[in-house]
């Protein structure tokens, strides 16, 4: 199923509107999307027209002196306070946001950290409500009665017809398939085994207190949409609008990162070299 | 008599491609993905069911026809090109009869030719073209029951406005209600992917269940106190039946699952590559490259290189998926059974599969499930196989829970569709929602021109929305073509929503793209209005 989605032979009708998409809408807007229970991936577009008001206002050097942070605000309740900044650089455009705790509700804040601490908001976003990824802890039960049309719809009461069953099911279940979803994934051909990154483990379960941490790395930058790159020498696919991100595993070491783009007239070219450096310590009990 | 029973089964088969139609181009590679869904799974699925129809053998499946796949099957053009497929596949099948006599490939070659004969018996004959009369014939015997699932397959937890999702449903009630003459009681959520709060806009199209991975009832709140063994009710009242993991992994396993056995066919060794070029060059496409064409004489073997592999034997096949039947319909019942004595209640064991595994992926996959329907209606009384809105029938009594947010796809949520080689999309195909959003609202009463252009809008954006492009390129299977085709779509809607905005409406680039992309012929853009979706949200 490789394709080029064109068969040599001369279409009937060109394609008369084969180019790329827009780089950007001309909004300062920003939007956040759930992606599993500890990540969310935020996008935004600031304009020019924007950061020109910012720099008015707070200085003409407003970007390089403060800090550029995603302020991720925890909304589960009306009144809880409670947030975290994540240092970003303005100009990413998108970044994938890790929280500690699903089964909350949280949104996003693109904003500055001035050297005095204020934070100047730029745009907000939608909020997203991300699962819990675990068996719920309310164990009260409600049953009800539809009928097909929806006509009637019956709370009811009194459970003693309807069976054992018990909370104990859902946790046996959610064992079980989890160890199922770890060994295998949707098959070979059409499935996505090919994804599955590897999952952090828990260790054996005699010892009943345990910590696990890994990082990754993301790598991101743009340029020119037509622009030839390459990271460490190996060519990267640009997004229809120039941007381009990459994820790797860090394992403890240097990682050096050489990123090359090359104008599409090949007259021009810019290179950015990036170290890395992890060290991981593990106090071994 | 009744009630013997101790428990439920229910097959989900959910069949959907995405729409891929070019009448642009004489002939267009993607295409065959539909001509060979039809002949490895769709017409052998309608097959079994003639048979086991005139035998009077009973049996129940639930099956997704997604609404792109619907409107590819009632389509002039690809209507015209499959008979081009099949005919030219059998010519080739005949030939090779005559060409394998005495070889030990006589009986494999046989097989197709037998095949694709049945094809065309079935097309022409029985469906006179119109394979979707022939699924409607069996739903209406109340045999099948077809759902309908969003309108392009759209992935709903990562749409942000809610107009986009009432509009997936809507356009996809309307398009059954077309094809079907009725409503769809149920429906599939694409990839399975549900966003809590979402059901509300089914029960606003009269939609009573829809189905979810198993972990989206098991993670849900309060505690599901049957786990997936008894559907559950969202607080609006719309069913949710949750997949059975046990029987899931029987098939999926790609160690264990019956598909992987070594008598069964071989997908990847194809004639496409094994016959001498000038003989298959008149059954590739124009541009002449060797590629699969859906016959293939060996078998698995084991695990032997592609040269190695030894001819396929398909009476041996055929035996083997009977002995596959028989040990899924033994495992079904032990499972009843257990569940029943721990329950306390007749279980329902969903099991939801990939329709095209069936035929397409695992070739003797229609001959198990047939198998497998003549074994639980002749060999055992302990299942009994059921239909979701039969099940509600006899059982609309269940636990009111709020499912969680939950896929099938890697991992259980969204990030097969969410990943670095797809993110991009998101704010072209969000700020495209929004902007049809404000037209519909702006124009609530277009006619003529801007009509057109509007309904142009809303098929383009539609289009769009199928998940099937992000998946793509997430697996980097046709990543070249998806990525197009979700570009093209956006820019189009794009063109379109320059000209209505700067009332200037070409009409030929209009007509031009409608001849393109001419999917849902009765859509209406006003779907997209913040009002409709705002009633549906009131229940209204």
């Amino acid at each position: 199923m490789t394709s080029s989605g064109q068969m040599g032979s001369k279409p009937q009708q060109p394609d008369s509107d084969y180019k790329s998409l827009p780089e950007s809408y001309g909004n300062t807007e920003a939007a956040l999307l759930p992606r599993d229970p500890n990540w969310m991936f935020l996008y935004w577009e600031i304009t020019d027209n924007s950061k020109a008001n910012l720099a008015r206002e707070h200085g003409h050097d407003v970007f390089e002196k403060a800090r550029h942070v995603v302020r991720v605000y925890d909304v589960t309740s009306a009144d809880s306070k409670k947030y975290f900044d994540i240092p970003i650089m303005i100009d990413a455009r998108n970044w994938y946001i890790n929280v500690p705790e699903g089964g909350r509700a949280y949104c996003c804040e693109v904003g500055l950290v001035m050297p005095d601490g204020r934070f100047i908001g730029i745009v907000k976003t939608n909020t997203v409500n991300l699962p819990a990824g675990r068996v719920s802890d309310v164990t009260d039960e409600k049953w009800m009665s539809v009928s097909s049309d929806f006509d009637k719809l019956l709370q009811i009461s009194g459970v003693e017809y309807i069976g054992k069953g018990s909370g104990e099911v859902a946790k046996s279940l959610a064992q079980r398939w989890e160890m199922l979803r770890s060994v295998f994934s949707r098959a070979a051909s059409w499935g996505v085994s090919s994804l599955s990154s590897q999952a952090l483990s828990k260790p054996p379960a005699e010892k009943k207190f345990w910590l696990v941490a890994d990082c990754e790395l993301i790598l991101y930058g743009a340029t020119e949409p037509d622009a030839l790159v390459t990271v460490s020498g190996r060519k990267v696919n640009l997004n229809p609008d120039g941007t381009f991100s990459m994820r790797f595993a860090l394992p403890d070491g240097n990682v050096d990162l050489p990123i090359k783009a090359l104008s599409n007239d090949e007259t021009d070219s810019r290179q950015i070299e990036i170290k890395v450096t992890r060290t991981t310590k593990n106090d071994g009990k | 008599m009744e009630n013997k029973e101790k428990g439920y089964f229910a097959l989900v088969l959910h069949a959907h491609l995405p729409f891929i139609r070019h009448p642009e181009y004489e002939d267009f590679l993607e295409e065959d993905w539909y001509f060979e869904a039809m002949c490895e799974t769709y017409l052998p699925l309608l097959d079994i069911y003639e048979r086991m129809s005139s035998e009077n053998t009973d049996f129940r499946v639930t099956m997704s026809l997604t609404p792109p796949l619907c409107n590819m099957m009632s389509d002039e053009l690809l209507r015209e090109r499959f008979r081009r497929y099949y005919n030219q596949r059998l010519e080739l099948a005949e030939k090779e009869v005559v060409r394998n006599r005495n070889t030990q490939f006589h009986e494999v070659a046989k097989m197709y030719e037998r095949k694709f004969r049945r094809i065309r018996e079935l097309y022409e004959d029985y469906y006179h073209g119109n394979i979707l009369d022939g699924f409607k014939k069996f739903q209406d015997m109340g045999k099948l029951e077809i759902i309908t699932c969003g309108a392009t397959h759209g992935f709903l937890p990562l749409e942000i406005r809610k107009e986009a999702v009432y509009a997936q449903v809507k356009i996809a009630a309307d398009d059954y209600k077309l094809r079907f003459g009725r409503g769809p009681r149920g429906i599939w959520l694409a990839e399975c992917a549900y966003n809590p709060g979402d059901e509300v806009y089914l029960k606003a199209n009269g939609i009573r269940y829809f189905f979810l991975e198993t972990h989206g009832i098991i993670y849900g709140s309060p505690r599901p106190r049957y786990g997936v063994y008894a559907p559950v009710y969202c607080p609006s009242g719309v069913a949710a039946f949750s997949r059975d993991m046990e029987s899931a992994h029987q098939v999926w396993s790609a160690e264990m699952g019956y598909p992987g056995d070594h008598r069964y066919r071989e997908f990847y060794r194809d004639l496409g590559y094994d016959l001498e070029y000038e003989y298959i060059k008149p059954y590739l496409h124009q541009d002449g490259v060797r590629r699969n064409i859906g016959m293939k004489y060996y078998k698995i073997t084991g695990k032997v290189g592609l040269n190695e592999k030894a001819a396929y034997n398909p009476a041996e096949a055929r035996e083997v998926a009977a002995s596959h039947a028989g040990n899924f319909m033994f495992n079904r019942e032990r499972q009843i059974e257990h569940l029943n004595g721990f329950l306390g209640r007749k279980p329902i064991v969903v099991s939801m599969y990939d329709a095209e595994l069936y035929g397409h992926w695992w070739y003797e996959g229609v001959d198990f499930l047939e198998f497998l329907f003549k074994k639980l209606h002749y060999d055992q009384k302990t299942v009994k196989m059921i239909t979701p809105s039969e099940y509600l029938e006899r059982h609309p009594d269940n636990q009111m829970i709020q499912p969680s947010m939950s896929s099938w796809g890697d991992k259980g949520y969204n990030e097969v569709w969410l990943n670095a080689s797809n993110d991009w999309m998101y704010r072209h195909l969000h700020k495209a929602v929004e902007r049809m959003v404000d037209m519909a609202n702006r124009f609530p009463n277009a006619d003529g021109l801007l009509k057109r252009a509007l309904n142009q809008c809303a098929r383009e954006l539609m289009l769009g929305m199928s998940s099937d492009w992000a998946f793509l390129m997430t697996v980097g299977t046709a990543k070249t073509y998806s990525t197009k085709r979700f570009i093209e779509h956006t820019n189009r809607f794009i063109g379109l929503y320059e000209q209505i905005m700067g009332n200037r409406i070409e009409e030929k680039y209009l007509g031009d793209i409608e001849w393109r992309d001419n999917i849902f012929g009765h859509i209406d853009y006003r779907v997209f209005s913040t009002g409709a979706q705002e009633r549906a949200a009131r229940g209204g």
